[in-house]
């Protein structure tokens, strides 16, 4: 199942053998760290990524990068449980979503890390300064990031308070991911008086009621520190300071945490993961990752790909068990429909398109296009999680389709390019990836396969629609518009019973595995490694990293 | 020696030489494609949002408005505000935190370089063709040829994962919490009286600025035994030796300041080309410096970064080139006529 039993097995193997050899290499490694953590209680945590944090706030950013380090400073009104896509009580304890308003009870005696005490006027206040231009003090638009309007804005009316620890949320519309938003790290809650008085000073000085309080971000050596904040309203912290450094290169950080610069790494490539697998001073963490990679037919551009025949076809001629098994060597699992299978609503009937050249050439001559077509694959140069080699998984789609006399041009782009390049619809097909924000599968099938007009709009006859139609969604970059589709997840979008909301999302897996508007490619995994000093540490396919849990041993 | 006009002269042609280069990064970004605010925006974002952006950062105007705006800034040594790296951080302030980070490194390794290159190359040309000359000119030919990317992370398998004598990465341990005065941190540790730093920063700069140093010592050895040759040979050392100086060191006090000034040369375009090479060194070891930065910039479209970087980096090398100079006609005076 999933890593963690195995790295439990893995620890307690090394107990029972009570390994003369291996305890004596972890003692000479700790020695040092010993020494630290005995003068310091907790000791000092220390958590290398590849890149250093751009901002400190929350509100002011749409990089997973930065969001590490103020989910340990700011809570949520609702949480993720460690580990899981669960939702479990954060600043408020007792929530309500029902029809279009949502109750909510927060948690009372909470404080910040300057004293004051948590009330719902603080929510509001976060509210307004992430939605609200008309408010005060709303930081500007080159400031707010996208998910202001995609998290809280695009689905809340209004919000009220009813005494201090009590509010209402009234929403636009009946919206069933609503509660999985409040726990997206873009929900994190702000001070109201921080708000006054700090303003966008919150990106470099921030101040919330999370478990660590900020100290200091030392930019010349990419470094964040964070110390245990003593009156934490919930379980931990069990360090005195969190560290965050960064260190560019996969190889480099895995190698600082096995000569003992680091406690917990990520960001691990297939390389470095080995490296941290063969090491007796750490071991590797992983669990399915809530993420998507995939190959998207733009059926606006090209007209062979309009025929669903065509586009089986490429789906059974793609050996994607190849690309995961030998390009990403492993660190990734075969994908048969847009969600894993760690969420709700997984269809566990779809199994993976098999690579059947014969089965593709056939469909190809059934579609008419048996001597094949010429079309241009857009792709990203550098590794995404989702896809860690697209140059290389490009080329085998290119050798594999040219055995059905389909010929591929691979235009390959810097991410920055490639996502202006497909978001104005420029592409004939695209590699393109996903990860999830709250867990939920409509934040897929709504997010990336809905194209965001009604089903009025998708003419007759017609399974897409054109770039250029009034509020489309440009995320679908298949520009697909199936109706049936459409009909399916809008209502799953509605339905409140959980149980009907996964029959729902089953079908539409269904649909889309049927209709193949992406060649389904991945789901990567989530690695982690970790310094067989640190305990209780969970990979999270959502939220965290969930430090306050962790100890450091001597 | 050293005339005023002549430093003056050399100052004032920076600034054709900063203009020209500012003109350029500005065209080769707004050439590019990408859009800053697309990455700003994120992958999330609707097209309106990323339109109002771009409103916002100035991007809808038009260019000529956009490169004055960007000139006159320049003009004050203002770099405007990071979009993305750090947003809105102002560049200069970045710079002030990163330059300090590269210059440690890029000393560090042109120290060690210039401590062994210098005698080494001597060695060479004194005792040619002996088995220690031999040695040194494979090694420095060897120094050369190995790529950092391959150097750097074979130094770390070797020094950190397996013999654990020195840290893989970083600029000092995390235990540390040093509050910067400079930057430079083997100094700012000392002024702050705290050793276990001091030499936690010095084990964590060893291996990089070793790195750095093996192929500048190689360059500079091996220029400095060629040139030596040379001089050795002239007729003025044939005379000092005919008028009974023999030994060897009486020679090198001859003949070392003159064999040195090719050597200079290499040193001062050596160092030019260590601020460039320090996007290897910095990315292999983890270290925060402009180099990283730079790169990292160019992807996101980090327009302001990318501006006042490069034109940091082309003020800093003329500089070092007219510090090359200037110690030219200090090693020979006639250099200046």
């Amino acid at each position: 199942m999933t890593s963690n039993d195995t790295s439990v097995s893995r620890r307690s193997l090394l107990k029972a053998a009570g390994g003369a050899a291996a305890s004596a290499s972890v003692a000479g490694y700790l020695e040092t760290d010993t020494e630290e953590a005995q003068q310091q209680g907790g000791g000092t945590l220390t958590f290398a990524r590849g890149n250093d944090s751009g901002t400190l706030d929350p509100q002011n950013t749409t990089s997973g990068e930065d969001v590490k380090v103020t989910n340990q400073i700011y809570d949520r009104l609702i949480e993720f449980r460690p580990g899981t896509s669960e939702l479990i009580a954060g600043l408020a304890t007792e929530w309500n979503l029902e029809g279009q308003q949502t109750t909510v009870t927060l948690r009372e005696g909470v404080t910040f890390h300057n004293g004051d005490e948590f009330t719902a006027d603080d929510f509001i206040a976060t509210y307004r300064r992430f939605t609200d231009s008309n408010y005060e003090y709303y930081p500007g638009d080159d400031y707010v990031s996208s998910y202001g309007p995609f998290t809280l804005g695009n689905w809340v009316d209004s919000i009220e308070k009813n005494g201090d620890y009590e509010m209402t949320i009234q929403l636009q519309q009946r919206y069933a991911p609503f509660l999985r938003n409040l726990a997206m790290f873009a929900s994190s809650v702000l001070s109201e008086q921080a708000i006054q008085e700090r303003g966008t000073d919150l990106s470099t000085n921030p101040m919330g009621t999370g478990p660590f309080v900020f100290e200091n971000w030392d930019q010349g050596n990419q470094r964040i520190r964070l110390s245990a904040n003593d009156d934490y309203w919930g379980e931990g912290p069990n360090v005195d300071e969190v560290v965050f450094t960064a260190v560019g290169s996969n190889t480099t950080r895995a190698q600082t945490l096995v000569s003992g610069g680091a406690d917990i790494i990520d960001g691990l490539g297939a390389q470095s993961a080995q490296i941290v697998e063969g090491a007796q001073q750490a071991e590797l963490l992983e669990t399915e990752g809530i993420n998507i990679g995939y190959m998207a037919f733009n059926m606006a551009r090209v007209e062979a790909f309009r025929d669903k025949r065509v586009r089986q076809a490429i789906s059974y001629a793609i050996n994607t068990e190849a690309i995961v098994n030998t390009i990403y060597r492993g660190i990734a699992v075969q994908a048969s429909q847009p969600i894993p299978s760690n969420l709700f609503g997984y269809n566990e009937e779809l199994d993976p398109y098999p690579h059947d050249p014969e089965q593709a050439q056939q469909l190809l001559n059934d579609a008419g296009y048996g001597d094949g077509f010429t079309f241009e694959l857009a792709t990203f140069q550098n590794p995404r999680a989702y896809n860690p080699s697209p140059i290389q998984a490009a080329q085998t789609v290119k050798s594999n389709l040219s055995e059905v006399g389909i010929t591929v041009n691979i235009n390959q782009q810097p991410f920055n390019p490639f996502l202006n390049y497909t978001s104005t619809g420029k592409h004939d097909a695209c590699f393109l990836g996903w990860m999830t924000d709250n867990a939920d599968p409509d934040n897929f099938y709504y997010a990336l396969l809905h194209p965001g007009v009604s089903q009025d709009q998708v003419p007759q006859g017609q399974d897409w629609v054109s770039w250029d139609t009034e509020g489309f969604n440009t995320l679908d970059v298949a520009a697909w518009a199936n109706t049936e589709f459409m009909d399916v997840t809008e209502q799953a979008q509605r339905t409140y019973n959980q149980q009907e909301r996964a029959d729902l999302y089953k079908q539409a897996a269904q649909i889309a595995h049927e209709e193949a508007p992406w060649v389904f490619i991945d789901h990567a995994k989530e690695l982690r490694g970790v310094g067989n000093n640190v305990q209780n540490f969970v990979v999270a396919p959502i939220g965290g990293p969930f430090l306050k849990q962790v100890s450091l041993s001597n | 020696m050293i005339s005023k006009r002549f430093v003056i002269k050399r100052l004032l042609l920076l600034v054709p030489v900063l203009f020209g280069v500012a003109t350029f990064v500005f065209a080769i970004l707004h050439l590019a494609p990408g859009d800053p605010a697309r990455v700003i925006a994120g992958q999330r974002a609707s097209e309106e949002f990323v339109r109002q952006v771009r409103t916002e950062l100035g991007l809808n105007d038009p260019i000529w408005v956009q490169y004055g705006r960007f000139l006159l800034e320049a003009v004050q040594l203002e770099f405007g505000n990071s979009y993305q790296i750090q947003k809105g951080t102002p560049v200069k302030q970045i710079l002030r935190y990163k330059l300090p980070v590269t210059l440690e490194m890029a000393l560090y390794g042109q120290f060690l370089g210039i401590l062994f290159g210098i005698p080494v190359g001597l060695l060479g040309a004194i005792k040619q063709d002996a088995i220690s000359d031999h040695v040194t000119r494979i090694g420095a030919l060897a120094g050369i040829s190995v790529p950092i990317y391959w150097s750097g992370p074979l130094l770390i398998l070797l020094f950190a994962q397996v013999l654990g004598w020195f840290p893989a990465s970083g600029r000092i341990a995390s235990t540390f919490d040093i509050n910067p005065i400079t930057g430079v941190i083997t100094f700012d540790t000392l002024v702050r009286g705290n050793f276990a730093a001091f030499e936690s920063a010095a084990m964590h700069l060893f291996l990089p600025a070793a790195v750095i140093g093996i192929y500048s010592m190689a360059l500079i050895s091996r220029m400095m035994r060629s040139s030596m040759l040379e001089v050795i040979r002239q007729d003025y050392m044939r005379t000092a030796r005919a008028k009974g100086q023999g030994s060897k060191i009486t020679i090198l006090k001859h003949g070392f300041r003159n064999a040195l000034i090719p050597v200079v040369t290499v040193i001062g375009i050596q160092f030019g080309t260590l601020l460039g090479g320090a996007v290897l060194t910095e990315t292999v070891f983890g270290i925060a410096g402009i180099g990283t930065l730079l790169v990292s910039a160019i992807q996101v479209g980090d327009y302001p970064v990318v501006q006042g970087t490069v034109l940091m980096f082309a003020g800093l090398f003329t500089l070092v080139n007219l510090l090359v100079d200037v110690t030219y006609s200090y090693l020979d005076p006639r250099i200046e006529q």
